[in-house]
């Protein structure tokens, strides 16, 4: 190596540091993980090499993981659309010039900047049965379908969470698509206004398409926050009742620090760092990169 | 009024009612931490309360130490904050300028972590930690925040030099300036919006992050605020005025740091990351 390879490489430099944190903390974790899965491992004692054992068990015999799985894909879909529907909704309106539009902007985007564990403890309060928002509102107006047992019911309670994570992250695809939106030519609607298309055809046939990355951007975002929810649900349901609204990261926890077993919680671990890996190829592949890296 | 005039009305008719909708959680956590202590319970989850008290709020300081918490958070945020600023543009930088070896094999490396779910990290960093002596200490999460945040900030931080004129560069260098030079002295001043992008965000991340915190801080005097409410959700499970005066106490820095920077917010994620 010679004195001008280093003047021709300054580059690696300036990437040092990010380089090293990524090693210690990225590379090796997940090198670790995969180790970590092949064993019967409490974290203090010694570990007990069992193979494949972790992954037949998680596969065969684990309804909490079966139910995680689930409540993943409902997670995806009921979050990752309506958000972007709403988010497009409001973001049209506010870039079209109303009154306060940046106050709304502000309002709508707060939540989203609020920690998940203050939101899950209020959100306790809205949805409790006795003295909670909903319930007492559902008494004082006669509108007796608001009283549900929200997070205590089983059926309902992955729902309710659900319900939480769209209040909260809405803003944030409102806040990209207004600076999707602002992006946008003006020459080509302008053009399009000129041409006599209507607004509604404008929106179908020239916005929605050219905010394409911008959807991209969206749904990527959306399924890596699926795949590491956890604080909310650890707040509001603790995965409950009866692991009805148990995650994928919930039960890594709760695997790992709650009931010691170090190696089956890195399997969990290890699948889902597949299905989040294959999910952002699949992306990558079929959707195309640029969304992801900007250029 | 004419068609357009009123379809504006009615659009602002419908985001004002959904923007109060949209604050009731936030209202409601306030209301409560001013809840006089003398009140049995809340109605309406706590949106009518029967008078203004600061009580919750003291009883908090007194009781709950709060402060400590609060220095913890800052702690751990400031640095991780601090590092990923400096980390992520010094890697930014040479992505978007310089020619090097492997160039973009470390940079789809780097972005590979953005798919990377934390929570599958939790095990490993613990035994990394513990290994190094970090758990229940500052840098224990500093370094994993830090480490976990340089990505998206390369992300942001990369499409916005590379957005620079490259004219201005090749002139400082015909000046005699160095690679270095030009990134301190041309482009990370004139960054400003990207740079505040990546504050808010790491800000935020850092000082809402729950997992990685859960399980390295476990004395409660190096405990950052996230992880306040779990500690005293006993000593408080009967009490909801202090616990929502935690909750409001919690939540004002993020507040406060979004609204100075907000108006960079858009203008930085359309030159960053949501650039066609």
């Amino acid at each position: 190596m010679t004195r001008n390879w280093l003047i021709d490489n300054q580059g690696l430099f300036f990437m040092a540091p990010a380089m090293i944190l990524f090693a210690v903390f990225v590379l090796y974790p997940i090198f670790y993980i995969f180790g970590a899965s092949m064993y019967d491992w409490d974290g203090i004692n010694e570990a007990i090499y069992i193979g494949l054992q972790n992954y037949i068990d998680m596969f065969t015999d684990d309804r909490v993981f079966s139910l995680a799985i689930r409540n993943s894909v409902y997670w995806t879909f009921l979050t990752i659309f309506p958000q972007m529907i709403l988010g497009f909704i409001l973001a049209t309106i506010l870039t079209s010039g109303i009154p306060l539009q940046n106050v709304f902007r502000i309002i709508f985007f707060m939540p989203a900047i609020i920690s998940p564990v203050v939101l899950g403890i209020v959100w306790q309060r809205i949805y409790a049965p006795f003295g909670g928002l909903l319930a007492d509102l559902g008494r004082e107006i006669g509108a007796h379908f608001l009283i549900q047992p929200y997070i205590a019911d089983p059926k309902i309670a992955i729902f309710s969470t659900i319900f939480v994570n769209v209040w909260q992250w809405t803003g944030f695809s409102m806040l990209m698509y207004v600076a999707g939106l602002q992006g946008l030519s003006q020459e080509v609607l302008s053009a399009a206004e000129v041409d006599g298309a209507g607004t509604r055809q404008r929106i179908q046939y020239i916005i929605l398409p050219m905010l394409r990355h911008v959807h991209l951007t969206l749904i990527l975002l959306g399924v890596i926050g699926t795949l590491q929810t956890f604080a909310l649900v650890f707040m509001l349901t603790k995965g409950g009742p009866n692991h009805a609204s148990e995650m994928l990261p919930t039960y890594i926890f709760q695997k790992a620090f709650t009931l010691q077993s170090m190696g089956y919680a890195s399997a969990v671990a290890v699948v889902l760092l597949l299905i989040a890996l294959s999910a952002s190829i699949f992306q990558v592949r079929v959707l195309g990169s640029r969304f992801t890296i900007g250029n | 009024m004419n068609r357009r005039q009123t379809a504006k009305a009615l659009a602002f008719v419908f985001v004002t009612v959904l923007a109060l909708i949209w604050l009731v959680p936030i209202i409601m956590m306030l209301v409560v931490s001013f809840m006089p202590p003398d009140q049995r319970a809340p109605r309406f989850g706590g949106l009518l309360i029967s008078g203004v008290s600061l009580q919750n709020y003291v009883t908090v300081f007194q009781d709950a130490e709060i402060v400590k918490h609060f220095i913890n958070s800052a702690a751990v945020t400031i640095p991780s904050v601090v590092l990923v600023v400096i980390i992520s543009s010094l890697a930014a930088f040479a992505l978007a300028r310089l020619r090097f070896f492997a160039r973009d094999i470390w940079f789809y490396l780097l972005i590979m972590t953005l798919m990377l779910p934390i929570p599958t990290l939790v095990v490993p960093i613990f035994q990394i930690n513990k290994a190094l002596g970090m758990n229940d200490t500052y840098l224990g999460l500093i370094l994993p925040y830090t480490a976990l945040g340089v990505p998206f900030a390369i992300v942001i931080l990369r499409s916005f030099f590379a957005g620079f004129p490259i004219e201005i560069e090749e002139a400082a260098r015909l000046d005699g300036c160095t690679r270095f030079g030009i990134y301190w002295r041309i482009m990370m001043p004139v960054s400003w919006p990207a740079v505040a992008v990546v504050i808010i965000w790491q800000f935020m991340t850092s000082w809402n992050e729950f997992i990685l915190a859960l399980v390295t801080m476990n004395s409660v005097d190096v405990k950052p605020l996230t992880l306040v409410p779990l500690v005293y959700s006993g000593q408080f499970m009967m009490r909801p005025g202090p616990m929502f005066a935690i909750l409001a106490l919690i939540t004002l820095p993020v507040i406060v740091v979004y609204y100075l920077m907000q108006r960079f917010m858009v203008s930085g994620l359309t030159a960053g990351a949501v650039r066609g």
